[in-house]
């Protein structure tokens, strides 16, 4: 029973984009302007291409052990002491980044459409969705993404196509924005913005092969590079820099500038569906993923009767930034800090398992 | 009180799940093995068949040799003189100078009384006399091999076989001196004959439908199959009513293992009485609670023929004119048998309009209060006016408003089906009064709400199949309630947890979202949302992992290789 569930590398890529670009539809342009003005594009694909170099090298130390997690992993370099420090590592990075997501999410939901209805209210629809998703268990959630990452994908690209009427290349000159160390030295922590790929770590004994591994890392890892690149793009097209870095919810004033016609101005309202479906996936995966990473961690039998509990905690912790500023402050924290466990932690981990193999098979080899 | 307090506490607390084996459909070559259920199921029947009704080892009890004895156990077996349609005819035959006391028994009705006296009482009572070449000493053998000119003669030791027969319109021959009974197969009851179908209705193709009765049905099928590989498996289902069931799939192309399921799954079905296929269909099924289909009925062979041939299973079963089709997906469920007959072109538009149909009858009315509700600003402006001015006047707040016509449209719809013919046009008077002139005259309800009603029921019409039509008016109260309460936010939440409804639930191993999630092969010929040429379809659906895979080559049209080459020579002459 242990790994039954099993699936195609095209639903993990789907479940994995979601993961890494939901970010696009809360601050991900806006935080790319800030540190890099009018080159927000440049950074972009600068730590895009820095990602898939160290996914790489992740790629290339992985390849001795197929079908291993990261607690597997750390269950490989220090017992079960390894195993416990690797899971309540990646426990930490859950529990702190679900509850601000929900937190945002929820935010700006209520800014769009809901602006009368309490926010404890709006908050629970989205646990009530994770918490169906959770207990139904990762195969439907992974399928479902699998149906609505290409419609949320098209939407998303109609937002930019509907928007291209205001684009001015003028807006991103001059051409280096805040200039070449700012962008390529201290935009280096932006890769957090890949924070997502953990998932693929996480979700390698469900896709098995290497092949897939490498298949969902790379696939992934480049969609997601592409729609940062064209959200950033068309974002500083339209907005100016100064502008752009007060703008609430970049996306969102894109899909508001969308019309087609006299009859159809106000349509972004219709952008919700995507906005919540894709909320709701990113949500509902990183609720299964504590839940499940827990278990792994300690062992137990099953990860159901963890779902309630967590998902308690989850809500509580969504209220305790203060409003939407600290939650989104809270965030960028996170992605600022998040590549030492996206990138740091695996490479460590890896580095340390590949020495410890090649002592045991030199000690095998002395015997 | 305890009992209430322990129902609240099992809602809350976790409780082990079963370790249930989930039949998954594996394919015919694979080297893993079904999970072996013959080990942990089969005992489950065998402890409920404790209540097997005692006659049981009467049943099973031997044919005597005295005549008299048999006549009385008949007698008691079927309540004669009680049973009113039960016919027992004592008569003697006289074989080879010996005149041999004989009896038979059938039920009046449903057997052919001509049949009975011209090939069973003629040869026996008259017939037996002539000189007939032939040395066999035994009466048995010389009774069945000269004088019983009759197709299905079933010789039985047993009292249970010849009742069965005698139970399925049969006629039970009893002859003194031998401990073996005749059976012979004199069906004849009164039946309807093949008619057009009444739920599934086409233009193009054929316009057959099943009957009520087994063996009709399951010629129609074979009459457009018609290869001997089609397989027709009889099964009996229902310990007292004997339901005969025909299981069908064609030996070489359909999964072994699927048939071994649905084989599985048939035989053991520990029931009393079965009536109609809708029965069967929820003894079969996976999931009870589930609201997607999980078979498809259907009361068309040539769907049903279809099916069978691209390597599924159907099951027919006698007094019903629905057949099940097994596996099925949820996409599969949207298509009418007529889109394979109409022109490649014609059928995008056609699927469209379906697919457009059921969107409509499950988002409108949540939509329509969602936006006016709580997106108002996405209305445009001279909309919001007509609506706000054809609301003006109407006392309920939109939800109750919708919920009212809602409610009133289903009344109609039920009571459509529940009305004896005659007065059924008197309904259709009422509810264009009331839903529509008479609603909007006394300020009930607003136009508008009347258009978005009469659109939703329309588009629920034009989903093919009845179940799935059922899943979604369920599902649009859902999205009325939602919409109501959060706009769009709950509105995609229910299509979230719908969408995770329809990805979990399963038909014979196969996930009804198939083949967007999981996603299958894409490889030719499988059916997506819209149809191919038919001469691309070249291969099976993926997910079905049916033995032969390929239906036909890469160039089905074998006359487009020459066409050219002819074409060229014709016009440069």
């Amino acid at each position: 029973m242990k790994h039954k569930i099993v699936f195609g590398s095209f639903e993990a890529t789907c479940i994995t984009i979601i993961l890494i670009t939901t970010q696009l539809f809360l601050n991900y342009p806006r935080i790319m302007m800030e540190t890099a003005w009018t080159a927000a594009w440049i950074l972009s694909l600068y730590i895009s291409l820095v990602a898939l170099i160290l996914f790489v090298i992740i790629v290339k130390l992985y390849e001795n052990f197929e079908g291993k997690d990261l607690i597997d992993l750390g269950e490989f370099v220090a017992g079960k002491a390894g195993r416990i420090i690797v899971g309540m590592i990646i426990m930490g990075f859950l529990l702190y980044i679900t509850p601000v997501i929900l937190r945002e999410f929820s935010e700006n939901i209520k800014i769009i459409g809901l602006p009368h209805s309490p926010l404890s209210f709006v908050l629970m629809f989205f646990i009530l969705g994770m918490i169906a998703a959770s207990y139904m268990g990762l195969e439907p959630i992974v399928r479902v993404s699998a149906i609505i990452v290409p419609v949320v994908a098209v939407g998303y690209l109609l937002i930019i196509a509907g928007s291209s009427r205001y684009f001015d290349i003028s807006r991103i000159t001059p051409w280096l924005g805040s200039g070449p160390y700012e962008i390529f030295i201290k935009g280096l922590p932006r890769i957090s913005v890949f924070a997502g790929v953990l998932l693929v770590y996480l979700l390698y004994p469900f896709i098995r092969t290497k092949k897939n591994f490498k298949t969902v890392g790379y696939l992934s890892i480049l969609f997601a590079s592409f729609f940062f690149f064209i959200g950033v793009l068309a974002f500083s097209l339209i907005f100016q820099y100064p502008t752009g870095t007060e703008s609430f919810l970049p996306i969102y004033q894109l899909a508001r500038l969308v019309e087609f016609g006299r009859f159809f101005q106000r349509i972004e309202s219709v952008f919700i569906i995507f906005w919540v479906a894709s909320a709701l996936l990113h949500l509902s995966i990183l609720l299964f993923l504590t839940a499940y990473v827990f278990k792994k961690t300690f062992q137990l039998k099953y990860y159901r009767p963890l779902i309630l509990p967590f998902a308690l905690m989850v809500y509580t912790m969504a209220f305790f930034p203060h409003n939407l500023p600290s939650a989104i402050k809270l965030e960028s924290y996170f992605r600022y800090f998040a590549w030492m466990i996206t990138f740091l932690l695996p490479i460590v981990l890896l580095i340390l398992a590949n020495a410890i193999k090649k002592l045991k098979k030199n000690e095998e080899a002395n015997e | 009180m305890n009992k209430y307090i322990a129902s609240i506490k099992n809602l809350f607390t976790f409780k082990e799940p079963k370790p249930i084996e989930q039949f998954i459909l594996l394919e015919n070559a694979c080297d893993e093995k079904q999970p072996d259920h013959d080990s942990n199921d089969n005992t489950k029947p065998d402890d409920s068949n404790k209540y097997e009704d005692t006659d049981s080892d009467k049943d099973k009890a031997k044919i005597s040799k005295k005549l008299t004895e048999n006549l009385k156990y008949m007698k008691r077996t079927y309540s004669i003189p009680i049973n009113g349609d039960i016919v027992l005819r004592e008569f003697d035959i006289v074989v080879k100078d010996k005149t041999i006391p004989a009896f038979i028994l059938f039920y009046d009705g449903m057997t052919d009384r001509d049949v009975i006296n011209s090939a069973i009482l003629q040869p026996l009572m008259l017939l037996s006399n002539i000189d007939i070449k032939g040395d066999e000493k035994n009466i048995a053998d010389f009774v069945k091999n000269h004088i019983l000119p009759q197709n299905q003669v079933k010789v039985s030791e047993k009292y249970e076989d010849v009742i069965n027969e005698i139970n399925f319109g049969g006629c039970g021959i009893f002859i003194d001196g031998i401990d073996i009974a005749f059976a012979c197969d004199v069906k004849g009851w009164e039946h309807r004959s093949v008619e057009r179908p009444n739920s599934e209705q086409i233009l193009r193709g054929p316009q057959e439908g099943f009957t009520e009765v087994l063996r009709i049905n399951t010629a129609l099928v074979r009459k457009i199959i018609k290869d001997e590989k089609l397989i027709v498996e009889d099964f009996t289902v229902g310990k007292r009513s004997k339901t005969a069931c025909s299981l069908l799939y064609i030996k070489d192309i359909t999964n072994e293992f699927l048939v071994a399921e649905v084989r599985r799954r048939l035989e053991n079905i520990n029931i009393d009485y079965l009536i109609d296929s809708g029965e069967l269909e929820q003894l079969l099924e996976e999931s009870s609670y589930s609201l997607v289909p999980q078979l498809m009925a259907t009361e068309r062979p040539d769907n049903v023929a279809a099916h069978i041939a691209n390597g599924k299973i159907a099951v027919i079963m006698n007094g019903s004119p629905f057949a099940l089709v097994a596996p099925v997906t949820l996409l599969e469920l949207f298509h009418s048998p007529e889109d394979a007959y109409i022109r490649y072109p014609y059928v995008h538009l056609i699927r469209l309009v379906r697919y457009l149909g059921v969107l409509l009858s499950l988002l409108l009315p949540g939509i329509y209060i969602a936006i006016t509700n709580f997106h108002q600003e996405m209305i445009p402006t001279d909309l919001v006016f007509a609506i706000e001015a054809s609301r003006e006047q109407v006392p309920f707040p939109s939800v109750v408003e919708l919920l009212l016509m809602e409610v009133m449209f289903e009344l109609i719809r039920e009571a459509g089906i529940r009305i004896p013919g005659p007065i059924g046009p008197t309904l259709g008077i009422i509810g264009a009064l009331i839903l529509g002139q008479a609603a909007v005259a006394a300020n009930i309800a607003s136009p508008i709400l009347i258009i978005i009603v009469a659109v939703t029921g329309i588009g629920s019409f034009a989903i093919p199949n009845f179940s799935l039509g059922f899943t979604f008016r369920v599902f649009r109260f859902g999205y009325i309630f939602l919409g109501a309460l959060s706009g769009f936010l709950g509105i995609t939440v229910g299509l979230f947890l719908q969408s995770l409804m329809f990805v979990q639930s399963k038909s014979f191993g196969i996930p009804a979202s198939v083949p967007f999630g999981p996603k299958t092969s894409s490889k030719k010929g499988s059916e997506r949302i819209f149809r191919l040429p038919i001469w691309k379809q070249e291969r099976r659906a993926d997910y079905l992992n049916t033995q032969k895979e390929k239906k036909q080559p890469k160039v089905s049209r074998k006359w487009i290789e020459d066409f050219p080459k002819k074409g060229g020579d014709q016009n440069e002459a």
